[in-house]
């Protein structure tokens, strides 16, 4: 949504949109960072549950009396139910009383002198009838054989598809889709036709600006002018879908994250995309 | 990298990680006006779970933000054109009389400044507030909307060691206007929600209360035709009510119903830090990206 009421669209000068196919100079390419955002949240790290544990005791111990006097008739059975359970609770997030000095020391003393582990007494639990419903497991039978091609693997981090196509040299890299700028259209505009063309029936996708991220230009490469050519990156998100390489254009795909694609591109490519990409 | 270890099982307050035998004190705590115990360190509790939304926002949300709200500006801006004031300065009648230019104030007219990773529009505050019309005949009225909030919200005052949280508070009447409110007559509450619990909040809105609404498509916004130069337009809010059908869609209100004495329902404002020309824009775009629907009317 544009700020302006009357901004106009970025617009790219005539002279680098001749459509002069022999003047390889004024082709300008969009490249598309397709994005699979995170579906899970990630996974806290020891120190974090501990960290979250330690602030939830703190809170429990130091929360405003529950209105007890609201909620509940006073000495009702539901009630009673309530104080029970708000007991377990206690208990598990606290341990057991331990009323005296003494007492702790002794204890103390007891369970850092043991051998073996005792075992702990059998706690009151609370029991929910039709039990807790499970979370899916966290990881993917794609994570477990390290299947690129599919979407659900790596689910708290942001992959990206790499694909893997001809340069203007014949040889095959791996790199981020991209196409030329055909005609008057715009950059914007070109993303998308390019999106479409390529991926149109197998995937949806949805480009997130008008305006492009960032720019890439082959810098050290000797004289020839196609390396010079410009690719203006755009990033879109896959809404649903996948992509099917065609064999022509597309010869294999990867959903990778931004360690994953490093090892796999050209340095010089990599230095040109690795800020556009996130690190979470 | 491999995918996640497992879960931790247990509950909240983390049975693996509690030091089973915690000290006992030698002395009660002193008590405060309120007879609750004073700990005897400060303690400020911070946060007790991951925020969903709020990595979401900081993974995804806020790079796609920057990009759709940059406009390039490779000529600088030109300066606001200046506007007439409200009387003729010359006429000697009106000559010291406080003379603002017409029309919306500045601050209204003012464009949003240029985008950068470090501006980027968040969410500030959640203000919820209540009207009960009720508790102008008897303030015990306004306990069951106190309760309401109070699980809404989780917001309580000064809780957790944070002094400035004044919790749910009750809106009294400003000014005496004849056979309905007296000056410093409860009239209703409100709850201010910030931090994780806000985004809690916001979570519960988008997956409980607007899928079960009925003929509800989405939070009204104005026509596109509509002049951007307004105080509401300009000021990152965004601003919808709820009607007493969707008091009882709250799971933390639907576990025990019963127990509210009669339904209610609210205003809701999601308040952002985007301020001037176009701010409310940036607003619904930020809320946009956490599922939160917007129809024109």
């Amino acid at each position: 949504m544009s700020t302006h009421l009357k901004s106009t669209p970025p617009h790219v000068p005539a002279s680098q949109t001749t459509g002069q196919k022999s003047d390889t100079a004024s082709i300008i390419y969009t490249g598309v960072i397709v994005n699979r955002n995170p579906i899970i949240t990630r996974t806290p790290t020891a120190f974090e549950r501990a960290y979250y544990a330690y602030h939830s005791r703190i809170e429990r111990a130091l929360h405003n009396p529950f209105p007890s006097e609201f909620y509940f008739k006073s000495g009702s059975i539901i009630e009673g139910q309530f104080e029970k359970e708000e007991k377990v609770r206690e208990r598990e997030a606290f341990g057991r009383p331990v009323r005296r000095v003494e007492e702790w020391r002794r204890k103390l003393h007891e369970k850092n002198t043991a051998k073996t582990e005792k075992k702990p007494k059998a706690e009151a639990r609370i029991v929910i009838p039709g039990g807790v419903p499970q979370p899916m497991p966290r990881e993917h039978e794609a994570d477990r054989t390290g299947d690129v091609h599919s979407l659900d693997r790596n689910g708290e981090r942001n992959v990206y598809l790499l694909v893997k196509s001809k340069d203007e040299k014949g040889k095959e890299v791996w790199r981020f889709p991209q196409g030329a700028v055909e005609g008057d259209e715009l950059l914007h505009e070109a993303v998308i036709r390019d999106l479409r063309s390529e991926y149109g029936t197998g995937m949806d996708t949805w480009v997130v600006s008008r305006n492009p991220i960032g720019v890439y230009r082959s810098g050290s490469s000797p004289s020839s002018s196609p390396a010079k050519a410009p690719v203006f990156f755009y990033k879109a998100h896959i809404i649903q879908g996948q992509v099917r390489p065609d064999g022509k254009q597309v010869l294999d795909f990867a959903w990778l994250t931004k360690q994953e694609i490093k090892p796999r591109t050209e340095s010089d490519y990599w230095a040109g995309v690795k800020d556009l990409l996130s690190d979470f | 990298m491999s995918a996640a270890a497992q879960v931790a099982r247990g509950t909240s307050t983390g049975r693996r990680f509690t030091a089973k035998l915690i000290k006992p004190l030698t002395r009660p705590l002193r008590k405060d006006r309120n007879r609750l115990p004073i700990p005897h360190v400060h303690i400020v509790v911070r946060d007790t779970h991951q925020c969903r939304l709020l990595e979401h926002y900081h993974t995804t949300l806020r790079d796609n933000l920057m990009y759709m709200s940059y406009v390039h500006e490779p000529h600088g801006r030109k300066p606001m054109r200046p506007i007439r004031p409200k009387f003729d300065p010359e006429d000697p009648y009106v000559k010291h009389r406080f003379n603002p230019p017409i029309g919306p104030p500045a601050w209204v007219r003012t464009p949003m400044p240029p985008v950068t990773p470090e501006n980027i529009v968040q969410l500030e505050c959640i203000q919820l507030h209540m009207m009960v019309k009720e508790s102008i005949t008897s303030k015990s009225n306004l306990l069951g909307p106190i309760m309401a909030f109070r699980a809404i919200s989780g917001e309580s005052e000064r809780a957790g060691g944070r002094h400035t949280v004044e919790g749910v508070k009750i809106v009294k009447g400003k000014k005496a206007i004849g056979g309905w409110v007296k000056k410093g007559l409860a009239t209703g509450v409100k709850v201010d929600i910030r931090g994780p619990k806000m985004y809690d909040f916001l979570g519960t809105l988008v997956n409980f209360v607007f899928p079960r609404l009925r003929q509800f498509d989405g939070i009204p916004m104005p026509n596109a035709s509509v002049s951007l130069e307004t105080p509401s337009a300009a000021s990152g809010v965004v601003s919808f009510g709820l009607g007493p059908e969707s008091f009882s869609m709250f799971p933390q209100i639907e576990v025990n119903q019963d127990r509210y004495p009669k339904t209610y329902g609210m205003h809701i404002h999601l308040i952002t830090n985007a301020q001037g020309l176009g701010a409310q824009n940036r607003a619904r775009q930020l809320l946009s990206g956490f599922q939160v629907p917007f129809s024109r009317r």
